[in-house]
């Protein structure tokens, strides 16, 4: 395994994308929370009364949470350097040189999939970086409490780098397949959104509660479970929305990942490369 | 003894059938030349035997496997159709890639780079390179690490006249150090010239298979010995005349500006050439021809390439 990853990092080591990503990702994490972190400090500071309500996102323990949330916004960086990546290799035709050259074809699709899984592990180390530095910065005192959201981060960052593979294996083109993961995205959020209201006008009407059903579907699933802290305000609002069903939530994004592996594992071990 | 058994390989692309129940036996260290029009369906089969292409039935083994089939991959140089790179790399990085692959050290990759003459060229990236210089980088990367065997689709493809005759030479070479080499094409001369045996296919059937010697003798014993010489001189007229009176010739034609002529297996060009200075006629073209696999080829396959 680990001479397949050294050949994955030959690959990928004069990639100009490939450390323009780095940067922008990592650069990105911390530029995120810091811009975050400033201005909920300023709102605090400067709204009058605010001070009787106390909550400040970069406090251990919602500091875990905070920065869990704002990193997951820019976790389409790893999963579009991964649909790049694996994309070239079909414009190449290097995947069929790679298996004539004496790869299995599960050594192939193992070592993207690994690939994948370290791309989640770093943007998972970090958070963990960040969350500490705001956390300190904010002049609280350290708190492990709240550090299962670093673990939905995981979860999530996985999600969208498994997709990216799924979508590599079944479209192969680095364009049409960017455009498509887009275009996927977006309408699955908006379907989403317009099952949520669904939910929240059936609670109202009817009185069934099937909690958030937007956040039931594929990438929904792995989003709904990180949400910025709640703040008071949240928390009272709280109360006419569909219940949080978080450990549904939490299996279905584990069933999701579970599928996008078995498929795209599947489908580039049986077809003609 | 065989190096590669192949049974039974059918591949159907929905209703084209690509590869009709094909079975053959590539014996060890031999020159094993696939023939076939464009289309016939040599690469599917050399893909099916990289495992990058799912047969549809039939099976394929490389001699004494006893190990995996990806690891006895590792032990092929293979070049299928098109040279397949990272663009974004230079000739050694790709070069250093398929070496980690099969499991070789970094130290032939100057050797073979030299041995295609790319050594000079070796950090250019390879997004920058010339279609023959982008086949020799293919053929550099199969012959690293010495393999025993070699399969090559189309190896001269792209390259100018002097690069297709480089390759030939190497061809041979490979054959006389001992090694199998297995290679499609379409070209009947590059397989008259450096194959010692052929399977001939057309639209996915196998339609004969065995050495190149066997089948040019076959060639002359169904048709009846013949020795083909084609012949010019100032008047092609008189030259025809005096020709149709020779015994043992049995055909004359004209074609273009010289005469093609059928004669039976005991006249010899030299003998010819007498003949017809002693009736007065000097020759300016004399070229004795023995049976060419073409003629051969046609025969098998029908003069149409779509029959």
């Amino acid at each position: 395994m680990i001479n397949l990853l050294k050949i994955e990092w030959l690959k990928i080591k004069n990639y100009t994308a490939f450390k323009v990503m780095a940067i922008f990702f990592i650069v990105g994490v911390f530029a995120l929370n810091y811009i975050v972190f400033t201005v909920n400090k300023n709102i605090v500071n400067n709204v009058p009364g605010a001070g009787l309500v106390s909550f400040s996102p970069y406090d251990f323990e919602n500091t875990w949470q905070s920065t869990s949330y704002a990193t997951g916004f820019i976790l389409l960086l790893p999963a579009l350097l991964l649909l790049m990546l694996f994309t070239n290799e079909y414009t190449f035709k290097t995947h069929r040189q790679n298996i004539i050259d004496g790869l299995s074809r599960q050594q192939f699709i193992g070592v993207k999939i690994i690939t994948a899984l370290i791309y989640a592990l770093v943007a998972t180390l970090l958070v963990i970086i960040s969350a500490l530095i705001f956390g300190f910065a904010s002049g609280t005192s350290f708190s492990f409490n709240g550090i299962l959201f670093v673990g939905y981060f995981f979860l999530k960052a996985l999600s969208y780098n498994l997709i990216a593979i799924l979508f590599s294996v079944l479209i192969k083109r680095t364009g049409f397949a960017i455009g498509v993961f887009f275009i996927y995205l977006g309408s699955e959020n908006i379907v989403s959104q317009l099952l949520n209201v669904l939910s929240m006008k059936m609670k109202k009407d009817t009185g069934t509660d099937l909690g958030n059903i937007g956040d039931y579907l594929p990438m929904n699933a792995a989003d709904a479970l990180l949400e910025f802290p709640d703040n008071p305000i949240k928390t009272m609002s709280k109360a006419i929305m569909p219940t949080d069903y978080t450990w549904l939530v939490f299996a279905l994004a584990i069933a999701y990942l579970i599928i996008f592996y078995v498929w795209a594992r599947r489908k580039f071990i049986s077809v003609d490369l | 003894m065989g190096i590669l058994s192949i049974d039974n390989l059918t591949k159907n692309y929905g209703k084209i059938r690509a590869l009709d129940n094909v079975s053959f036996v590539v014996p060890s260290k031999t020159v094993f030349g696939i023939l076939g029009p464009n289309g016939s369906g040599k690469t599917t089969l050399l893909g099916i035997i990289m495992d990058v292409i799912k047969s549809s039935g039939g099976t394929y083994t490389w001699a004494g496997e006893e190990q995996k089939a990806n690891d006895f991959r590792k032990k092929i140089g293979t070049l299928l159709e098109t040279p397949n790179f990272y663009h974004y790399l230079s000739a050694e990085k790709n070069l250093q890639i398929a070496a980690k692959i099969k499991g070789r050290g970094e130290e032939d990759i100057e050797k073979v780079l030299r041995l295609v003459n790319l050594y000079e060229r070796k950090d250019s990236k390879f997004s920058t390179y010339s279609l023959g210089m982008k086949q020799r980088l293919a053929i550099a990367a199969a012959l690293l690490g010495d393999p025993e065997i070699l399969v090559f689709d189309e190896p001269t493809n792209g390259l100018d006249p002097a690069g297709i005759a480089e390759i030939r030479e190497l061809i041979k070479e490979l054959y006389k150090g001992g090694k199998t080499i297995i290679m499609a094409s379409h070209i009947l001369d590059e397989v008259e010239k450096v194959c010692t045996h052929v399977a001939i296919i057309q639209k996915g059937v196998l339609k004969t298979v065995s050495s190149v010697a066997e089948l040019m003798d076959t060639s002359s014993a169904n048709a009846g010995v013949e020795v083909l010489i084609d012949i010019c001189a100032s008047d092609n007229g008189a030259l025809k005349n005096i020709l149709q009176q020779l015994d043992g010739v049995l055909s004359v034609t004209a074609v273009d500006n010289y005469l093609h002529v059928v004669c039976a297996e005991n006249i010899t060009g030299e003998f010819l050439n007498r003949f017809c200075f002693d009736k007065g006629i000097v020759l300016n073209k004399l070229n004795v021809k023995r049976k060419s696999l073409e003629t051969r080829f046609l025969e098998i396959t029908g003069k149409q390439s779509d029959k």
